[in-house]
């Protein structure tokens, strides 16, 4: 038996899990209905995929959830896992659900799946005949990541970067790179068995002001370290930046970027989407401004050219949404999608350049630490400050970075801390700032470009 | 002047943490920064590791009521060893709804020195600024 095996057989033999059937599960995938797939929708759709947040802690709260969306006319549903779940705590998961089913409460910020366990939970994944991607923030989602699959999820959303440095103040880095070595594996062996599983980035980060750079530095080495365990399907994204001009230059590097890499360490069977995260920031309380800002993001996604986009709800800043007021937002952004039309080509060679430049300085420095492995090197440069997050609040991050946003409101680094930024190219970030102020107004202006969409 | 500062409890809102951070720092304090998810324990530790002037404690998810209120019982705790640093807590005190006017005493109550419940950063740095420059008079 291989070591992989004998760690899934242990992972899985949980007083949560109802009797694991290994065989049944791969019989399953196999047979699964291609449309079921999100990579699969990638290729014959020829069209950008829509795709909401939600998750509710009941069965029967979540189908209804599913059928909104459904009528609203989605792409991709989501499921998105609650809080205790993702902190591998499915005693009090549990509880929550108990309760949340005897008192129409809901207990859950989300949907407790092992909890639900995969034999039920099939039943609502594969009733839709869509693809459904998982949502959570899991540093060890092992357990979690095969109830999905054995559930008919087939996306799978995260990352030992991202799932990390946003959510957790001391949550060991290297186990979280351990924990999804073992997600990436178990997702490339059963993508050998029917379309393959699609894993995707948390692109968006901490959604506080993080500079283009250190995005898509984080999005290409946790694409290199799921290609590297064989998974053949991988979607990076981003969220919005703030500036249009700053996003198309992101989604035109970032695609060119991702390429590159791939084939530099010798992938070129793997099939890159880039993914669109409509304003991941503070929202403007008036639901109406808030759904004028949804709508822009969409037009926004159109000019960066995303494959899929990942939608808000004008209920953004009051809390978890309603189902309608989710599905509205589903319809919406479909209506937009088909009316925009004639979009214009726009190309700014010299950001893409210094994006461009910046990015490859970062990698670099990472591919030129000393360790033997590229999780070791990765793990290494996030604790020398090599790759520096603004506003995590993990302990591991080097917290020097500072940035800003220009007149323009693209977000520029005014420190660059110990991140190896090239001389020339922080010349330029710096250039397109006032500078001449004392901190307390950059102090100032940082709490201002925070705020900038409410 | 030494400052300790961080966010109390389980709390994990770390975007004002980083700007009370820069925001000391630029008015030329020494900061110690425990970022999010601190315990009571964790920064008086730090107090007197660093041998600090100051704690400056903040809190956003309002549930700093819930931790402040062992704030005497450790003090006292620790001998005369805490008499001369300043205790500061700052932030969205309370869960829902509450008057500064109500707050404010509670938590003087509790052991503090300087309070400010929905106060702008930089009002409330000022503030700071005054109470040490009248007291080292």
């Amino acid at each position: 038996m291989s070591l992989l095996q004998e760690e899934r057989n242990i992972i899985l033999n949980n007083e949560y899990v109802d009797n694991f059937d290994f065989a049944e599960v791969e019989e399953f995938v196999k047979n699964a209905s291609k449309n079921l797939f999100i990579s699969h929708n990638f290729k014959t759709k020829k069209k950008m995929l829509v795709q909401p947040r939600g998750g509710f802690p009941t069965y029967n709260k979540m189908f209804a959830l599913y059928e909104f969306f459904d009528k609203a006319g989605v792409d991709v549903l989501p499921c998105t896992i609650d809080s205790n779940t993702r902190l591998n705590d499915y005693a009090t998961a549990q509880k929550m659900l108990r309760l949340s089913e005897e008192n129409e409460v809901d207990m859950l910020n989300g949907f407790p799946l092992i909890n639900h366990g995969y034999r039920t939970a099939r039943k609502m994944m594969t009733h839709f005949d869509k693809p459904i991607s998982l949502r959570h923030g899991t540093p060890d989602a092992r357990l979690l990541i095969e109830t999905a699959i054995a559930s008919g999820i087939f996306e799978i959303e995260g990352g030992p970067i991202t799932y990390l440095l946003p959510y957790s103040k001391n949550f060991p880095l290297d186990k979280a790179f351990l924990y999804w070595k073992y997600v990436e594996r178990v997702c490339a062996n059963y993508s050998k068995l029917n379309e393959p599983i699609n894993r995707e980035s948390f692109g968006p980060l901490t959604a506080t002001l993080v500079p283009p750079c250190i995005t898509i530095v984080i999005q290409l080495l946790e694409m290199l370290l799921s290609l590297e365990e064989g998974v053949k399907s991988f979607s990076v994204s981003f969220s919005q930046t703030g500036s249009m001009n700053q996003d198309i230059v992101m989604g035109a590097v970032i695609r060119k970027l991702a390429k590159y890499y791939s084939h530099e360490i010798g992938v070129d069977d793997a099939d890159i989407h880039l993914v669109y995260h409509q304003w991941m920031g503070a929202f403007p309380m008036d639901p109406n401004f808030a759904s004028q800002l949804i709508n822009m993001s969409t037009v926004i996604a159109s000019m960066v050219g995303a494959d899929k986009i990942i939608t808000k709800t004008n209920q953004e800043a009051a809390g978890i949404p309603t189902k309608e007021a989710n599905a509205e937002t589903v319809a919406n952004t479909q209506y937009t999608l088909r009316i925009l039309n004639g979009l214009p080509s726009v190309v700014d060679k010299e950001e893409e350049e210094n994006l461009t430049l910046e990015v490859k300085a970062i990698m670099e420095a990472v591919f030129n630490d000393s360790a033997d492995t590229l999780w070791r090197k990765v793990f290494n440069s996030i604790k020398n400050g090599t790759i520096d997050v603004p506003f995590s609040p993990h302990i591991i991050n080097n917290n020097e970075m500072i940035t800003i946003r220009d007149a323009k409101k693209n977000i520029r680094i005014i420190k660059r801390g110990k991140v190896p930024i090239p001389d020339r190219c922080f010349e330029y970030e710096k250039r397109q700032c006032d500078l001449t102020k004392d901190t307390t107004s950059i102090v100032n202006d940082i709490i201002h470009d925070i705020g900038i969409m409410q | 002047m030494k400052v300790v500062t961080g966010v109390v409890g389980n709390d994990i809102h770390v975007v004002a943490n980083r700007l009370i951070d820069l925001s000391l720092q630029a008015r030329g304090f020494e900061v110690f920064n425990l970022g999010v998810n601190t315990y009571l324990e964790e920064f008086i530790d730090a107090v007197i590791e660093t041998n600090a002037d100051i704690l400056l404690i903040s809190s956003l998810n309002g549930e700093a009521e819930g931790w402040c209120r062992e704030v005497k019982i450790l003090k006292s705790k620790y001998g005369n060893l805490l008499d001369e640093v300043v205790f500061m807590i700052g932030g969205n005190l309370v869960v829902g709804t509450g008057s500064a006017d109500d707050i404010v005493p509670r938590f003087k109550n509790y052991g503090f020195d300087l309070v400010f419940h929905q106060v702008d950063l930089n009002t409330g740095l000022d503030a700071l600024e005054e109470f040490m420059k009248e007291r080292n008079a």
